[in-house]
Protein backbone atom coordinates (compact mmCIF):
# COMPACT_ATOMS: atom_id res chain seq x y z
CA UNK A 1 0.00 0.00 0.00
CA UNK A 2 2.92 2.27 0.98
CA UNK A 3 4.65 1.81 -2.26
CA UNK A 4 1.23 2.42 -3.98
CA UNK A 5 0.62 5.40 -2.71
CA UNK A 6 3.82 7.40 -2.71
CA UNK A 7 4.20 6.18 -6.71
CA UNK A 8 5.75 9.83 -8.04
CA UNK A 9 3.76 8.90 -11.47
CA UNK A 10 0.93 8.72 -10.00
CA UNK A 11 0.69 11.73 -7.60
CA UNK A 12 1.67 13.67 -10.89
CA UNK A 13 -0.97 12.11 -12.53
CA UNK A 14 -3.40 13.56 -10.04
CA UNK A 15 -2.02 16.87 -9.17
CA UNK A 16 -0.66 18.45 -12.07
CA UNK A 17 -3.95 19.28 -14.07
CA UNK A 18 -5.52 20.49 -11.13
CA UNK A 19 -2.14 22.47 -10.23
CA UNK A 20 -1.34 23.77 -13.63
CA UNK A 21 -4.39 24.91 -14.40
CA UNK A 22 -4.70 27.01 -10.96
CA UNK A 23 -1.10 28.14 -11.16
CA UNK A 24 -2.20 28.96 -15.17
CA UNK A 25 -4.96 31.20 -14.38
CA UNK A 26 -4.16 32.38 -10.86
CA UNK A 27 -0.47 33.11 -10.09
CA UNK A 28 0.77 33.61 -13.63
CA UNK A 29 -1.55 36.03 -13.95
CA UNK A 30 -0.65 38.20 -10.76
CA UNK A 31 3.07 37.54 -11.86
CA UNK A 32 2.26 39.31 -15.07
CA UNK A 33 0.53 42.30 -13.47
CA UNK A 34 3.21 42.56 -10.82
CA UNK A 35 5.17 43.27 -14.48
CA UNK A 36 3.21 45.54 -16.57
CA UNK A 37 2.18 47.57 -13.45
CA UNK A 38 5.88 48.89 -13.38
CA UNK A 39 4.96 50.25 -17.18
CA UNK A 40 3.47 53.01 -18.34
CA UNK A 41 1.27 50.80 -21.11
CA UNK A 42 -1.97 52.08 -22.36
CA UNK A 43 -3.41 49.01 -23.45
CA UNK A 44 -2.05 49.69 -27.45
CA UNK A 45 1.28 50.52 -28.35
CA UNK A 46 4.40 50.68 -26.88
CA UNK A 47 5.44 51.47 -23.57
CA UNK A 48 8.14 51.88 -21.13
CA UNK A 49 9.91 50.37 -18.03
CA UNK A 50 9.10 52.70 -15.22
CA UNK A 51 10.13 50.46 -12.16
CA UNK A 52 8.46 51.68 -9.35
CA UNK A 53 6.68 54.99 -10.12
CA UNK A 54 3.42 53.03 -10.24
CA UNK A 55 2.91 51.49 -7.08
CA UNK A 56 4.58 54.79 -5.37
CA UNK A 57 2.39 57.01 -7.10
CA UNK A 58 -0.76 54.94 -5.46
CA UNK A 59 0.48 54.58 -2.37
CA UNK A 60 1.06 57.75 -1.58
CA UNK A 61 -0.53 60.21 -4.46
CA UNK A 62 -3.73 58.26 -5.49
CA UNK A 63 -6.74 59.69 -3.68
CA UNK A 64 -9.19 57.45 -5.07
CA UNK A 65 -7.06 54.48 -3.96
CA UNK A 66 -7.11 55.85 -0.17
CA UNK A 67 -10.97 56.58 -0.73
CA UNK A 68 -11.78 52.74 -2.21
CA UNK A 69 -9.71 51.41 0.87
CA UNK A 70 -11.64 53.65 3.64
CA UNK A 71 -14.81 52.44 2.08
CA UNK A 72 -13.65 48.74 2.65
CA UNK A 73 -13.08 49.86 6.11
CA UNK A 74 -16.90 51.96 6.38
CA UNK A 75 -18.04 48.70 5.12
CA UNK A 76 -16.56 46.68 7.53
CA UNK A 77 -17.41 48.79 10.15
CA UNK A 78 -21.40 48.69 9.34
CA UNK A 79 -20.86 45.03 8.77
CA UNK A 80 -19.49 44.25 12.10
CA UNK A 81 -22.00 47.25 14.05
CA UNK A 82 -24.90 46.31 12.31
CA UNK A 83 -25.44 43.45 10.13
CA UNK A 84 -23.42 40.86 12.41
CA UNK A 85 -24.94 41.69 15.29
CA UNK A 86 -28.75 41.58 13.98
CA UNK A 87 -27.78 38.06 12.19
CA UNK A 88 -27.01 36.82 15.56
CA UNK A 89 -29.98 38.50 17.38
CA UNK A 90 -32.06 36.59 14.37
CA UNK A 91 -30.02 33.61 14.18
CA UNK A 92 -31.32 33.09 18.10
CA UNK A 93 -34.89 34.15 16.89
CA UNK A 94 -34.78 31.94 14.34
CA UNK A 95 -33.97 28.69 16.72
CA UNK A 96 -36.80 29.95 18.67
CA UNK A 97 -39.19 29.89 15.62
CA UNK A 98 -40.90 26.62 15.82
CA UNK A 99 -42.45 25.19 13.10
CA UNK A 100 -40.95 27.78 10.50
CA UNK A 101 -37.25 27.31 11.68
CA UNK A 102 -35.99 25.87 8.19
CA UNK A 103 -38.02 28.05 6.32
CA UNK A 104 -36.93 31.70 7.93
CA UNK A 105 -33.20 29.98 7.63
CA UNK A 106 -33.65 29.36 3.99
CA UNK A 107 -35.78 32.28 3.20
CA UNK A 108 -33.18 34.88 4.83
CA UNK A 109 -30.30 32.98 2.53
CA UNK A 110 -32.19 33.28 -0.35
CA UNK A 111 -30.56 37.24 -2.02
CA UNK A 112 -26.98 35.83 -1.37
CA UNK A 113 -27.83 32.89 -4.11
CA UNK A 114 -29.66 35.75 -6.59
CA UNK A 115 -27.73 36.97 -9.02
CA UNK A 116 -26.06 40.14 -8.59
CA UNK A 117 -26.93 41.62 -11.87
CA UNK A 118 -30.97 41.11 -10.67
CA UNK A 119 -30.53 42.45 -6.92
CA UNK A 120 -28.05 45.59 -8.50
CA UNK A 121 -30.84 46.55 -10.93
CA UNK A 122 -33.66 46.19 -8.22
CA UNK A 123 -31.89 48.58 -5.79
CA UNK A 124 -31.02 50.70 -8.39
CA UNK A 125 -35.09 51.18 -9.05
CA UNK A 126 -36.18 51.52 -5.98
CA UNK A 127 -33.87 54.16 -4.87
CA UNK A 128 -34.16 55.93 -8.15
CA UNK A 129 -35.27 60.06 -7.92
CA UNK A 130 -38.03 60.23 -9.43
CA UNK A 131 -39.99 56.84 -10.17
CA UNK A 132 -38.09 54.45 -7.28
CA UNK A 133 -39.94 53.33 -4.69
CA UNK A 134 -38.26 54.79 -1.67
CA UNK A 135 -39.10 58.15 -2.48
CA UNK A 136 -42.97 57.20 -3.45
CA UNK A 137 -42.93 55.59 0.04
CA UNK A 138 -41.79 58.77 1.69
CA UNK A 139 -44.27 60.99 -0.45
CA UNK A 140 -46.87 58.66 1.00
CA UNK A 141 -46.62 58.40 4.41
CA UNK A 142 -46.02 62.16 4.53
CA UNK A 143 -41.86 62.60 4.20
CA UNK A 144 -41.66 64.04 1.06
CA UNK A 145 -38.73 66.44 2.47
CA UNK A 146 -36.49 63.42 2.92
CA UNK A 147 -36.78 62.60 -0.63
CA UNK A 148 -33.20 62.00 -1.80
CA UNK A 149 -31.09 61.39 -5.21
CA UNK A 150 -30.33 58.74 -2.91
CA UNK A 151 -27.39 57.28 -5.64
CA UNK A 152 -26.49 60.09 -7.14
CA UNK A 153 -25.86 62.28 -3.85
CA UNK A 154 -22.00 62.01 -3.06
CA UNK A 155 -22.60 61.78 0.48
CA UNK A 156 -25.38 59.65 0.36
CA UNK A 157 -24.35 56.97 -2.44
CA UNK A 158 -21.88 54.84 0.10
CA UNK A 159 -24.61 54.22 2.50
CA UNK A 160 -26.88 53.10 0.28
CA UNK A 161 -24.06 50.72 -1.17
CA UNK A 162 -23.37 49.46 2.26
CA UNK A 163 -26.93 48.90 2.85
CA UNK A 164 -27.33 46.47 -0.40
CA UNK A 165 -24.24 44.72 -0.19
CA UNK A 166 -25.14 43.86 3.92
CA UNK A 167 -28.68 43.11 2.48
CA UNK A 168 -27.29 40.54 0.34
CA UNK A 169 -24.95 39.34 2.62
CA UNK A 170 -27.29 38.88 5.76
CA UNK A 171 -27.43 35.59 5.01
CA UNK A 172 -24.86 34.56 5.67
CA UNK A 173 -24.09 36.03 8.52
CA UNK A 174 -26.76 34.34 10.06
CA UNK A 175 -26.09 30.79 8.67
CA UNK A 176 -22.86 31.37 10.56
CA UNK A 177 -24.12 32.01 13.44
CA UNK A 178 -26.49 29.57 13.47
CA UNK A 179 -24.18 26.51 12.16
CA UNK A 180 -22.32 28.10 15.70
CA UNK A 181 -25.75 27.89 17.99
CA UNK A 182 -26.48 23.99 16.75
CA UNK A 183 -23.06 23.18 17.69
CA UNK A 184 -23.74 24.40 21.56
CA UNK A 185 -24.37 20.65 23.47
CA UNK A 186 -28.59 20.93 24.00
CA UNK A 187 -28.10 20.01 27.64
CA UNK A 188 -26.26 23.29 28.24
CA UNK A 189 -29.59 24.85 27.85
CA UNK A 190 -31.39 22.66 30.31
CA UNK A 191 -28.48 23.15 33.25
CA UNK A 192 -28.40 26.71 33.14
CA UNK A 193 -32.38 26.72 33.43
CA UNK A 194 -31.65 23.86 35.87
CA UNK A 195 -29.66 26.40 37.63
CA UNK A 196 -32.42 29.35 37.17
CA UNK A 197 -30.71 31.04 34.88
CA UNK A 198 -33.41 33.36 32.62
CA UNK A 199 -33.25 33.49 29.30
CA UNK A 200 -31.48 37.00 29.65
CA UNK A 201 -28.82 35.11 31.58
CA UNK A 202 -28.45 31.85 29.08
CA UNK A 203 -27.73 34.23 26.22
CA UNK A 204 -25.35 36.30 27.67
CA UNK A 205 -23.84 34.66 30.13
CA UNK A 206 -23.92 31.00 28.19
CA UNK A 207 -24.63 31.26 24.61
CA UNK A 208 -22.57 33.81 23.37
CA UNK A 209 -19.48 32.98 25.02
CA UNK A 210 -19.36 30.16 23.69
CA UNK A 211 -20.35 31.14 20.06
CA UNK A 212 -17.00 33.53 20.22
CA UNK A 213 -15.26 31.02 17.92
CA UNK A 214 -17.87 31.46 15.52
CA UNK A 215 -17.74 34.93 15.81
CA UNK A 216 -14.09 34.95 15.29
CA UNK A 217 -14.53 32.73 12.01
CA UNK A 218 -17.20 35.35 10.88
CA UNK A 219 -15.13 38.71 11.55
CA UNK A 220 -12.14 37.28 9.70
CA UNK A 221 -14.39 36.43 6.28
CA UNK A 222 -15.84 39.88 6.55
CA UNK A 223 -13.01 41.65 6.61
CA UNK A 224 -11.60 40.05 3.00
CA UNK A 225 -15.47 40.17 1.92
CA UNK A 226 -15.51 43.85 2.18
CA UNK A 227 -12.15 44.53 0.76
CA UNK A 228 -13.26 42.27 -2.54
CA UNK A 229 -16.65 44.19 -2.74
CA UNK A 230 -16.96 44.81 -6.74
CA UNK A 231 -19.58 43.68 -8.72
CA UNK A 232 -22.18 45.44 -6.54
CA UNK A 233 -20.74 48.67 -7.08
CA UNK A 234 -19.55 48.37 -10.66
CA UNK A 235 -23.45 47.86 -11.25
CA UNK A 236 -24.92 50.45 -9.43
CA UNK A 237 -22.56 53.35 -8.91
CA UNK A 238 -19.66 52.51 -11.19
CA UNK A 239 -17.85 53.96 -8.41
CA UNK A 240 -19.60 57.28 -8.71
CA UNK A 241 -20.83 60.20 -7.80
CA UNK A 242 -17.03 61.78 -7.66
CA UNK A 243 -15.64 58.25 -6.56
CA UNK A 244 -17.35 57.98 -3.22
CA UNK A 245 -18.22 54.92 -4.10
CA UNK A 246 -14.94 53.38 -4.97
CA UNK A 247 -13.74 49.62 -4.20
CA UNK A 248 -10.53 48.81 -5.29
CA UNK A 249 -11.61 45.76 -7.68
CA UNK A 250 -13.65 48.71 -9.89
CA UNK A 251 -11.31 50.63 -9.57
CA UNK A 252 -8.23 48.80 -11.24
CA UNK A 253 -11.49 47.53 -13.56
CA UNK A 254 -12.24 51.62 -14.27
CA UNK A 255 -8.86 52.21 -14.11
CA UNK A 256 -7.59 49.58 -17.33
CA UNK A 257 -10.34 49.57 -19.12
CA UNK A 258 -12.24 53.31 -18.93
CA UNK A 259 -9.02 55.51 -18.65
CA UNK A 260 -7.10 53.24 -20.24
CA UNK A 261 -4.55 53.04 -18.12
CA UNK A 262 -3.44 49.14 -17.85
CA UNK A 263 0.49 49.21 -16.99
CA UNK A 264 -1.17 51.69 -13.42
CA UNK A 265 -4.13 49.56 -13.28
CA UNK A 266 -2.21 46.33 -13.27
CA UNK A 267 -0.01 47.87 -10.41
CA UNK A 268 -3.77 48.49 -8.26
CA UNK A 269 -4.05 44.85 -8.87
CA UNK A 270 -0.69 43.78 -7.45
CA UNK A 271 -1.25 45.97 -4.49
CA UNK A 272 -4.90 44.65 -3.91
CA UNK A 273 -3.59 41.20 -3.60
CA UNK A 274 -0.74 42.22 -1.54
CA UNK A 275 -3.15 44.06 0.88
CA UNK A 276 -5.39 40.77 1.03
CA UNK A 277 -2.74 38.65 1.18
CA UNK A 278 -1.83 41.13 4.67
CA UNK A 279 -5.40 41.34 5.93
CA UNK A 280 -5.58 37.86 5.89
CA UNK A 281 -2.58 36.22 7.71
CA UNK A 282 -2.90 39.39 10.16
CA UNK A 283 -6.81 38.72 10.71
CA UNK A 284 -5.69 34.49 11.08
CA UNK A 285 -2.89 35.23 13.27
CA UNK A 286 -5.30 37.46 15.70
CA UNK A 287 -8.70 36.03 15.72
CA UNK A 288 -9.03 32.42 14.22
CA UNK A 289 -7.93 29.75 16.68
CA UNK A 290 -9.47 26.68 17.97
CA UNK A 291 -13.06 26.71 16.22
CA UNK A 292 -13.59 23.05 16.45
CA UNK A 293 -16.23 21.16 13.95
CA UNK A 294 -19.22 21.77 11.97
CA UNK B 1 -47.75 34.46 24.15
CA UNK B 2 -47.25 38.12 23.23
CA UNK B 3 -43.71 37.83 23.08
CA UNK B 4 -43.61 34.74 20.81
CA UNK B 5 -46.26 36.66 18.64
CA UNK B 6 -44.03 39.85 18.27
CA UNK B 7 -41.20 37.62 17.60
CA UNK B 8 -43.18 35.96 14.76
CA UNK B 9 -43.78 39.16 13.00
CA UNK B 10 -40.34 40.26 13.23
CA UNK B 11 -39.15 37.56 11.48
CA UNK B 12 -41.74 38.04 9.05
CA UNK B 13 -41.10 41.53 8.22
CA UNK B 14 -37.38 40.50 7.72
CA UNK B 15 -38.49 37.47 5.61
CA UNK B 16 -40.32 39.76 3.22
CA UNK B 17 -37.43 42.37 2.72
CA UNK B 18 -35.05 38.86 1.58
CA UNK B 19 -37.63 37.44 -0.44
CA UNK B 20 -38.72 40.74 -1.71
CA UNK B 21 -36.23 40.75 -5.36
CA UNK B 22 -38.10 37.33 -6.00
CA UNK B 23 -41.50 38.40 -5.80
CA UNK B 24 -40.89 41.84 -7.72
CA UNK B 25 -38.62 40.27 -10.38
CA UNK B 26 -42.12 37.57 -10.71
CA UNK B 27 -44.38 39.93 -10.07
CA UNK B 28 -42.98 42.43 -12.65
CA UNK B 29 -42.54 39.46 -15.40
CA UNK B 30 -46.15 39.25 -15.80
CA UNK B 31 -47.07 42.83 -16.28
CA UNK B 32 -48.13 44.31 -20.01
CA UNK B 33 -46.36 47.11 -21.00
CA UNK B 34 -48.66 50.06 -20.10
CA UNK B 35 -48.95 48.79 -16.29
CA UNK B 36 -45.08 49.76 -15.32
CA UNK B 37 -45.31 53.19 -14.69
CA UNK B 38 -47.63 54.56 -11.74
CA UNK B 39 -47.25 54.08 -7.83
CA UNK B 40 -47.70 51.18 -5.91
CA UNK B 41 -44.66 49.11 -4.99
CA UNK B 42 -46.04 45.61 -6.46
CA UNK B 43 -48.74 45.59 -9.24
CA UNK B 44 -51.41 42.93 -9.37
CA UNK B 45 -51.60 42.24 -13.56
CA UNK B 46 -54.96 42.08 -14.84
CA UNK B 47 -54.28 39.01 -16.22
CA UNK B 48 -50.97 37.18 -16.08
CA UNK B 49 -48.90 38.38 -19.22
CA UNK B 50 -47.35 35.04 -20.40
CA UNK B 51 -46.21 36.92 -23.63
CA UNK B 52 -43.15 38.47 -21.74
CA UNK B 53 -41.87 34.92 -21.75
CA UNK B 54 -42.91 33.97 -25.37
CA UNK B 55 -41.09 37.04 -26.39
CA UNK B 56 -38.29 36.97 -24.57
CA UNK B 57 -37.58 33.41 -26.09
CA UNK B 58 -38.35 34.07 -29.56
CA UNK B 59 -37.53 37.78 -30.60
CA UNK B 60 -34.34 37.72 -28.60
CA UNK B 61 -30.88 35.43 -28.84
CA UNK B 62 -32.44 34.59 -24.99
CA UNK B 63 -32.21 30.86 -25.59
CA UNK B 64 -29.08 31.01 -27.27
CA UNK B 65 -27.62 32.87 -23.69
CA UNK B 66 -29.19 30.24 -21.46
CA UNK B 67 -27.82 27.42 -23.37
CA UNK B 68 -24.02 29.18 -23.13
CA UNK B 69 -24.77 29.43 -19.62
CA UNK B 70 -25.85 26.01 -18.86
CA UNK B 71 -23.10 24.98 -20.60
CA UNK B 72 -20.16 27.17 -19.61
CA UNK B 73 -21.35 26.42 -16.02
CA UNK B 74 -21.59 22.86 -16.06
CA UNK B 75 -18.40 22.13 -18.19
CA UNK B 76 -16.72 24.16 -15.42
CA UNK B 77 -18.54 22.28 -12.05
CA UNK B 78 -18.01 18.82 -13.83
CA UNK B 79 -14.17 19.58 -14.71
CA UNK B 80 -13.72 21.45 -10.92
CA UNK B 81 -15.32 18.13 -9.15
CA UNK B 82 -13.17 15.85 -11.05
CA UNK B 83 -10.15 17.84 -10.78
CA UNK B 84 -10.61 18.26 -6.83
CA UNK B 85 -11.33 14.89 -6.35
CA UNK B 86 -7.79 13.66 -7.93
CA UNK B 87 -6.54 16.57 -5.78
CA UNK B 88 -8.44 15.77 -2.58
CA UNK B 89 -6.89 11.96 -2.62
CA UNK B 90 -3.57 13.15 -3.45
CA UNK B 91 -3.83 15.63 -0.24
CA UNK B 92 -5.39 13.26 1.85
CA UNK B 93 -4.29 9.73 0.71
CA UNK B 94 -1.19 10.09 -1.10
CA UNK B 95 2.57 10.49 0.71
CA UNK B 96 4.88 12.51 -0.87
CA UNK B 97 6.87 15.30 0.42
CA UNK B 98 5.73 18.68 -1.14
CA UNK B 99 1.66 18.37 -0.39
CA UNK B 100 1.93 20.20 2.69
CA UNK B 101 3.40 23.25 0.09
CA UNK B 102 0.78 22.23 -3.00
CA UNK B 103 -1.73 22.50 -0.82
CA UNK B 104 -1.31 25.87 0.70
CA UNK B 105 -0.46 26.87 -3.07
CA UNK B 106 -4.19 26.08 -3.90
CA UNK B 107 -5.24 27.64 -0.87
CA UNK B 108 -4.07 31.21 -1.88
CA UNK B 109 -6.93 30.98 -4.11
CA UNK B 110 -9.53 31.81 -1.25
CA UNK B 111 -7.04 34.82 -0.48
CA UNK B 112 -6.46 36.18 -4.25
CA UNK B 113 -9.75 38.09 -4.98
CA UNK B 114 -10.84 37.42 -8.84
CA UNK B 115 -10.73 40.94 -10.01
CA UNK B 116 -6.95 40.96 -9.78
CA UNK B 117 -7.06 37.89 -12.64
CA UNK B 118 -9.26 40.33 -14.66
CA UNK B 119 -6.42 42.53 -16.36
CA UNK B 120 -3.63 40.26 -16.87
CA UNK B 121 -5.73 37.61 -17.66
CA UNK B 122 -7.33 39.37 -20.48
CA UNK B 123 -3.99 39.94 -22.48
CA UNK B 124 -3.13 36.20 -21.64
CA UNK B 125 -6.00 34.99 -23.30
CA UNK B 126 -5.96 37.79 -25.54
CA UNK B 127 -2.03 35.92 -26.44
CA UNK B 128 -3.26 32.44 -26.22
CA UNK B 129 -6.13 33.41 -28.84
CA UNK B 130 -9.12 32.88 -26.24
CA UNK B 131 -10.58 36.21 -26.08
CA UNK B 132 -14.77 35.74 -26.71
CA UNK B 133 -14.38 31.62 -26.20
CA UNK B 134 -15.84 29.78 -23.90
CA UNK B 135 -13.23 28.32 -22.10
CA UNK B 136 -11.63 32.33 -21.30
CA UNK B 137 -14.77 31.55 -18.79
CA UNK B 138 -14.49 28.08 -18.04
CA UNK B 139 -10.86 27.85 -17.47
CA UNK B 140 -10.69 30.59 -14.39
CA UNK B 141 -13.85 29.06 -13.12
CA UNK B 142 -12.59 26.00 -13.04
CA UNK B 143 -8.95 27.86 -11.32
CA UNK B 144 -11.04 29.41 -8.97
CA UNK B 145 -12.90 26.61 -7.97
CA UNK B 146 -10.43 24.62 -6.87
CA UNK B 147 -9.61 25.84 -3.35
CA UNK B 148 -13.04 25.78 -1.87
CA UNK B 149 -13.72 22.26 -4.13
CA UNK B 150 -10.90 20.76 -2.28
CA UNK B 151 -10.49 21.89 0.89
CA UNK B 152 -14.44 20.22 1.60
CA UNK B 153 -13.60 17.11 -0.21
CA UNK B 154 -10.68 16.08 1.28
CA UNK B 155 -12.31 17.37 4.44
CA UNK B 156 -14.93 14.55 3.86
CA UNK B 157 -12.37 11.93 2.40
CA UNK B 158 -10.30 12.28 6.06
CA UNK B 159 -13.39 10.60 7.43
CA UNK B 160 -13.89 7.68 5.34
CA UNK B 161 -11.72 4.59 6.55
CA UNK B 162 -9.16 3.60 4.29
CA UNK B 163 -9.49 -0.43 5.25
CA UNK B 164 -12.18 -0.41 2.43
CA UNK B 165 -9.74 1.35 0.03
CA UNK B 166 -6.57 -1.14 1.46
CA UNK B 167 -8.79 -4.40 0.78
CA UNK B 168 -9.79 -3.01 -2.88
CA UNK B 169 -6.28 -2.89 -3.26
CA UNK B 170 -5.53 -6.34 -2.55
CA UNK B 171 -7.90 -7.21 -4.90
CA UNK B 172 -6.11 -5.65 -7.46
CA UNK B 173 -7.74 -2.44 -7.76
CA UNK B 174 -5.11 0.71 -9.06
CA UNK B 175 -4.90 3.77 -7.26
CA UNK B 176 -7.50 5.16 -10.19
CA UNK B 177 -10.23 2.43 -9.78
CA UNK B 178 -10.28 3.51 -6.15
CA UNK B 179 -10.45 7.32 -6.70
CA UNK B 180 -13.21 6.85 -9.20
CA UNK B 181 -14.90 3.28 -7.90
CA UNK B 182 -14.93 3.53 -4.49
CA UNK B 183 -14.03 7.06 -3.39
CA UNK B 184 -16.22 8.66 -5.66
CA UNK B 185 -19.92 6.95 -4.39
CA UNK B 186 -18.97 7.25 -1.19
CA UNK B 187 -18.00 11.08 -1.64
CA UNK B 188 -21.05 12.08 -3.42
CA UNK B 189 -22.38 13.85 -0.32
CA UNK B 190 -19.40 16.82 -0.38
CA UNK B 191 -19.08 16.22 -4.38
CA UNK B 192 -23.06 17.26 -4.45
CA UNK B 193 -22.05 20.32 -1.47
CA UNK B 194 -19.14 21.81 -3.85
CA UNK B 195 -21.63 21.21 -7.28
CA UNK B 196 -24.34 23.01 -6.01
CA UNK B 197 -21.98 25.74 -4.73
CA UNK B 198 -19.59 25.98 -8.02
CA UNK B 199 -23.23 25.80 -10.21
CA UNK B 200 -24.60 29.43 -7.92
CA UNK B 201 -21.20 31.13 -7.96
CA UNK B 202 -20.79 30.65 -12.03
CA UNK B 203 -24.14 30.70 -13.40
CA UNK B 204 -24.22 33.97 -11.28
CA UNK B 205 -21.07 35.52 -12.67
CA UNK B 206 -20.54 38.04 -15.04
CA UNK B 207 -17.47 40.43 -14.38
CA UNK B 208 -15.26 37.64 -16.02
CA UNK B 209 -17.77 37.36 -18.81
CA UNK B 210 -18.10 41.32 -19.14
CA UNK B 211 -14.15 41.18 -19.62
CA UNK B 212 -13.43 38.10 -21.37
CA UNK B 213 -15.81 38.11 -24.32
CA UNK B 214 -16.85 40.65 -26.92
CA UNK B 215 -18.98 38.93 -29.30
CA UNK B 216 -22.70 37.94 -28.93
CA UNK B 217 -21.64 34.13 -29.56
CA UNK B 218 -21.20 33.20 -26.27
CA UNK B 219 -23.02 35.66 -24.09
CA UNK B 220 -24.18 33.84 -21.04
CA UNK B 221 -27.40 35.02 -19.43
CA UNK B 222 -26.30 37.64 -16.31
CA UNK B 223 -24.08 39.36 -19.11
CA UNK B 224 -26.65 39.51 -21.97
CA UNK B 225 -29.06 41.59 -19.08
CA UNK B 226 -26.66 43.91 -17.83
CA UNK B 227 -27.29 46.11 -20.98
CA UNK B 228 -30.53 45.00 -22.25
CA UNK B 229 -29.45 44.54 -25.64
CA UNK B 230 -31.10 46.71 -28.42
CA UNK B 231 -34.05 45.08 -29.19
CA UNK B 232 -35.05 44.92 -25.12
CA UNK B 233 -34.67 48.18 -24.37
CA UNK B 234 -38.37 49.52 -24.48
CA UNK B 235 -40.32 45.83 -23.56
CA UNK B 236 -40.04 46.14 -20.01
CA UNK B 237 -42.15 42.95 -19.59
CA UNK B 238 -39.40 40.75 -21.30
CA UNK B 239 -36.46 41.99 -19.55
CA UNK B 240 -38.07 41.17 -16.77
CA UNK B 241 -38.96 37.72 -17.69
CA UNK B 242 -35.03 37.10 -18.82
CA UNK B 243 -34.24 38.77 -15.02
CA UNK B 244 -36.23 35.47 -13.99
CA UNK B 245 -35.05 33.53 -15.85
CA UNK B 246 -31.53 33.81 -14.30
CA UNK B 247 -32.59 33.81 -10.84
CA UNK B 248 -34.52 31.16 -10.66
CA UNK B 249 -32.32 28.35 -11.49
CA UNK B 250 -29.64 29.25 -8.75
CA UNK B 251 -32.90 29.71 -5.99
CA UNK B 252 -34.54 25.99 -7.11
CA UNK B 253 -31.18 24.65 -6.65
CA UNK B 254 -30.75 26.11 -3.49
CA UNK B 255 -33.99 25.28 -2.11
CA UNK B 256 -33.87 21.68 -3.28
CA UNK B 257 -30.10 21.66 -1.92
CA UNK B 258 -30.28 24.06 0.87
CA UNK B 259 -29.11 21.41 3.40
CA UNK B 260 -25.95 20.78 1.29
CA UNK B 261 -25.42 24.24 0.61
CA UNK B 262 -25.40 25.12 4.22
CA UNK B 263 -22.93 22.61 5.28
CA UNK B 264 -20.44 23.19 2.77
CA UNK B 265 -20.50 27.42 3.53
CA UNK B 266 -20.44 26.49 7.14
CA UNK B 267 -17.27 24.39 6.05
CA UNK B 268 -15.41 26.37 3.53
CA UNK B 269 -16.00 29.12 6.49
CA UNK B 270 -14.46 27.40 9.55
CA UNK B 271 -12.01 25.90 8.03
CA UNK B 272 -10.81 28.07 5.17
Amino acid sequence: MHKLLSNRMTIFVLVAPGLLLFLFMVCFPIAMSAYYGMTDWRGIGDYQFIGLDNYIEILTRDGVFWRSLLNALLLLAATLLIQHPIALLFSIFVTHAGRFEKLFRTVFFIPAVISIVVTSKMWVSVFHPNYGVLNKLLTAVGLESLKQDWLGDPSLAIWCVIFVIMWQGFGYALLLYYAGLQGIPKDLYEAAELDGAGRMKLYTKVVIPLLTPMVRVAVVIAVTACLKQMETIFLMTNGGPLNTTQFIGNYLYKTAFSSSLYGYGNAISVIFVIVCLIMTVMMNRVFKKDVGEF
Amino acid sequence: MLRKGLLQTVLWMVALLQLFPLIWLINYSFLKSGEFFGSGILKWPQTPEWNNYISAFTYGSVPKYLWNSAFITIAAILAAAVLSLMLGYAFTRMEWRLRGVFMAVIMLGMIVPIHATLLPNFILFDWIKLLDNPLALILPYIAFSLPISTLIISGFMETIPRSIEESAVMDGCSVYGVIFRILMPMTKPALATVCIMNFISWWNEFIMANTFLTSETFKTLPFSIMKFAGQYSSNYGAQFAVMTMIALPTVIMYLLFTEQMSRGITAGAVKG
